[in-house]
């Protein structure tokens, strides 16, 4: 066993079974349901639930060595090596692992027993925990990996899991669809990711270690623009997961996945694999301006998009899924204005207060049978624990004080603010649309009239919804208690904050010049804190004012837009664009008719020229084929006598 | 005038070209078997003058060859008539112009 210590005065002690543990239990998990329990719903339920709580508590065994250690530890195995390719599989423990770990393995921990509930009654309810413990480990893993190798691996298996389980209901067109989409659009990004670990294989003598490669970067030797190339390369990978402008159109698809799976996945814990990753090189970011410039400019956008289109959703889970997009747009303008610590925070409280609003969103979806929030409303009677986790998960995503989410939102504010007041700009006005979109969602849900929900439709086979939507009630108990978990460090998680214990806990993590540079900052600032209670309090009263008052009439608001409401409605017609023109005219009408053209005329004319040869050339033969022996005797004789003559012309005797 | 063996290979070349001719535009089957005793002489003539002619170690191998190919030929010209006159009786005809059943 190889045991480094990259920092000879602290490195956290826990050992390294412990470590490969967490990424066992669920493996183990997976590896009992698909084997032995998937005929058992109950069983297998609970059995996920319980291996990803062995996870848990081991993961928070490790945050708190970390805590009280500090510092970074390798633990690596070779695992194969092929001439000059030494690949190893092995985990590396600091602090933002440990954060990281505590965040996936506790969302995913409260999500497995929520799903206990809302899964209920599903014929593929086996399959579906097993995936879901799948889909752990490979998190687990992608946090743990040592090097980049083994990144990649587990990152591409984030995506099967996904792929898998968005299209869980895979029967549902639109669900098959979803997942086919989620798939193909982040395999683009996975292509950058691929070819960072190429470069890296060519330029680094083939080390992939972590600490290899951030030393690489930071190596006054290295090629300024090999070094953006390959920050620019993991960034097309995290573009691709984490749903970033231009790749962001799959993940509001995904919400076709059963709730419990987009609060996993597409809300705490796979989107922010590409944050993660960023995060992971941050000194690769640190060492490429250029690099830098576009990671938060292009945040910046998936921020404004998300949130614009947030604006006008009809859906309340679609509402949550373009949030998900712009504040993932958030974390990386963040890292791009080098707020290393504001956008891990944000990762985490985002993680904590997003799966809260999924799940809470689940809960309506139970009670009434639809997402639409126009057949919805007055639920807050009958509903009133999911009303308060729901309202308490706006709160904090708008970013008020003091829930987690403003002091988080805050940081990014004051990096953004730093670097560039463009870059400011737009995370104030995301921040403030942010309120806005939350609040609009929840007076349209749980204030007002009830709408009577979506009937239930006995003849669809497919739909397994218990109750009566016309008469909603509060979910059972394994489906309110975590919402109540979760809400307290959605309330809560600021205080990681205080004293600045968050931020040198993760910046452990990074290399010592850049730490020592990150611990100098201040990370608080009146102004900006004040900015933006402001933008937040403004959103919110807006959508008091529309949708409570109803002082104004939305209608009329949208009719006095209308251009740009047609533009947010039509998702920035970057859907049109892809299916339109990408997919039926580059793709179908392109490409695909060059290659039926080939088929056509060159692979078809090859084949059918060859028989047409032959059969002329037969045709033409045919009458030398007499049936005369004679004839044949005689051509015979004249073969002789030609043979003879070339015989003899070539050697005069 | 010496008698040597040009002449009698040429003797023996213009009876396997009659033969041959013979053998190739005869419409009578009988006739093409002539043709082909015609060549199969001719060939023997051939045979019998090298035998005679060159100094070979084993002069009687040519004149063994011989013998056997009049062996093979007597055999040879059994069957054939044998063949012609079966297949008279089943076309009511041996020319062979007509007999073009290889023809597919």
């Amino acid at each position: 066993m190889l045991h480094l210590a990259t920092e000879a005065a602290a490195h956290p002690t826990v050992s390294e079974g412990v470590l490969w543990a967490i990424l066992a239990a669920p493996f183990v998990g997976w590896a009992l349901i698909v084997l032995y329990v998937r005929k058992l719903p109950l069983v297998a339920g609970w059995l996920a639930a319980a291996a990803v709580g062995v996870a848990c508590v081991l993961s928070y065994v490790v945050l708190f060595n970390v805590i009280a250690k500090g510092g970074i530890a390798v633990h690596t195995h070779e695992w194969f090596r092929a001439g000059d390719l030494v690949v190893n599989f092995g985990v590396r423990i600091d602090g933002l692992t440990a954060v990281m770990l505590c965040v996936v393995t506790s969302v995913a921990f409260l999500v497995q027993v929520y799903s206990n509930g809302y899964m209920k009654g599903d014929p593929g309810i086996g399959r579906y925990f097993a995936h879901m413990c799948l889909f752990t480990t490979s998190m687990i893993g992608l946090v743990l990996a040592d090097n980049l190798f083994m990144i990649f691996i587990f990152w591409e298996l984030v995506g099967l899991c996904s792929y898998l389980l968005i299209g869980f209901w895979f029967h549902k067109p639109s669900a098959a669809a979803a997942a086919k989409k989620a798939f193909i659009v982040t395999r683009i990004g996975d292509l950058g990711l691929l070819a960072a670990l190429l470069l890296i294989y060519t330029r680094n003598d083939g080390n992939f270690d972590v600490s290899a490669i951030q030393a690489w970067a930071l190596n006054s030797g290295t090629p300024g623009y090999l070094v953006t190339l390959f920050a620019l390369g993991i960034f097309a990978g995290a573009v691709g997961k984490s749903a970033q402008f231009p790749l962001q159109v799959w993940l509001p698809d995904a919400m076709e996945g059963p709730t419990p799976v987009s609060a996993l996945i597409h809300a705490a814990t796979m989107v922010a694999a590409g944050v993660y990753l960023m995060a992971r090189f941050f000194p690769v970011l640190e060492a490429s301006p250029d690099a830098r410039h576009v990671v938060a400019w292009i945040g910046a956008a998936t921020a404004l998009i998300g949130a614009t289109i947030a604006l006008v959703q009809t859906d309340f889970k679609r509402v949550m899924a373009y949030s998900t997009v712009s504040q993932l747009g958030l974390m990386m303008l963040g890292l791009g204005a080098l707020g290393y610590v504001a956008a891990i925070f944000h990762l985490l409280t985002h993680a904590f207060f997003k799966s809260l609003l999924f799940l809470s969103s689940g809960n309506v979806n139970h009670a009434t049978n639809t997402f639409d929030m126009r057949l919805m409303g007055g639920l807050r009677k009958q509903m009133p624990i999911t009303l308060v986790t729901c309202v308490i998960g706006s709160l904090s995503l708008a970013g008020v004080v003091p829930l987690a989410g403003f002091w988080s939102k805050d940081e990014i504010l004051l990096d953004a603010w730093r670097d560039n007041r463009g870059l400011w700009v737009v995370a104030s006005l995301v921040s403030a649309m942010t309120a806005f979109y939350m609040f609009r969602a929840i007076f349209l849900v749980f204030f007002g009239e009830y709408k009577g929900g979506q009937p239930v439709d006995h003849h669809d086979e497919d739909s397994h919804f218990h109750g009566d939507p016309a008469h909603p009630h509060e979910a059972p108990l394994v489906m309110w208690l975590p919402l109540v978990i979760l809400a307290v460090p959605a309330i809560g998680a600021g205080i990681f904050a205080l004293n600045h214990g968050f931020r040198n806990l993760i910046v452990d993590a990074l290399p010592l010049e850049i730490a020592d540079q990150i611990k100098s900052e201040s990370s608080f600032k009146w102004g900006v804190a004040i900015a933006s209670s402001a933008f937040a309090a403004g959103g919110i009263l807006l959508a008091w004012a529309i949708y409570y008052k109803q002082w104004f009439s939305s209608r009329s608001i949208r009719m006095g837009f209308a251009p740009l409401t047609n533009l947010f409605e039509n998702k920035w017609f970057f859907d049109r664009l892809y299916e339109d023109f990408f997919v039926k005219l580059v793709l179908q009408r392109g490409w695909n008719r060059l290659l039926e053209l080939n088929d056509k005329y060159v692979v078809d004319g090859v084949v059918n020229g060859s028989a047409r040869v032959a059969s002329m050339a037969s045709d033409r033969l045919r009458f030398i084929q007499s049936g005369q022996i004679q004839g044949y005797g005689l051509g015979i004789a004249a073969g002789v006598v030609a043979v003879v003559i070339a015989v003899y012309a070539a050697n005069p005797l | 005038m010496t008698v040597g063996l040009e002449h009698f290979l040429v003797v023996g070349a213009l009876l396997f070209c009659l033969g041959l001719a013979v053998a190739l535009s005869k419409r009578n089957a009988i006739g093409v078997l002539m043709g082909i005793e015609l060549m199969l002489n001719a060939v023997n003539l051939t045979l019998l003058s090298f035998s005679r002619f060159q100094d070979t170690p084993h002069k009687v191998a040519g004149q063994t060859f011989v013998v056997f190919v009049i062996t093979v030929a007597a055999a040879e010209a059994a069957v054939a008539l044998a063949l012609a006159v079966s297949v008279y009786r089943n076309r009511q005809t041996v020319d062979v112009d007509q007999l073009n059943l290889l023809k597919s």
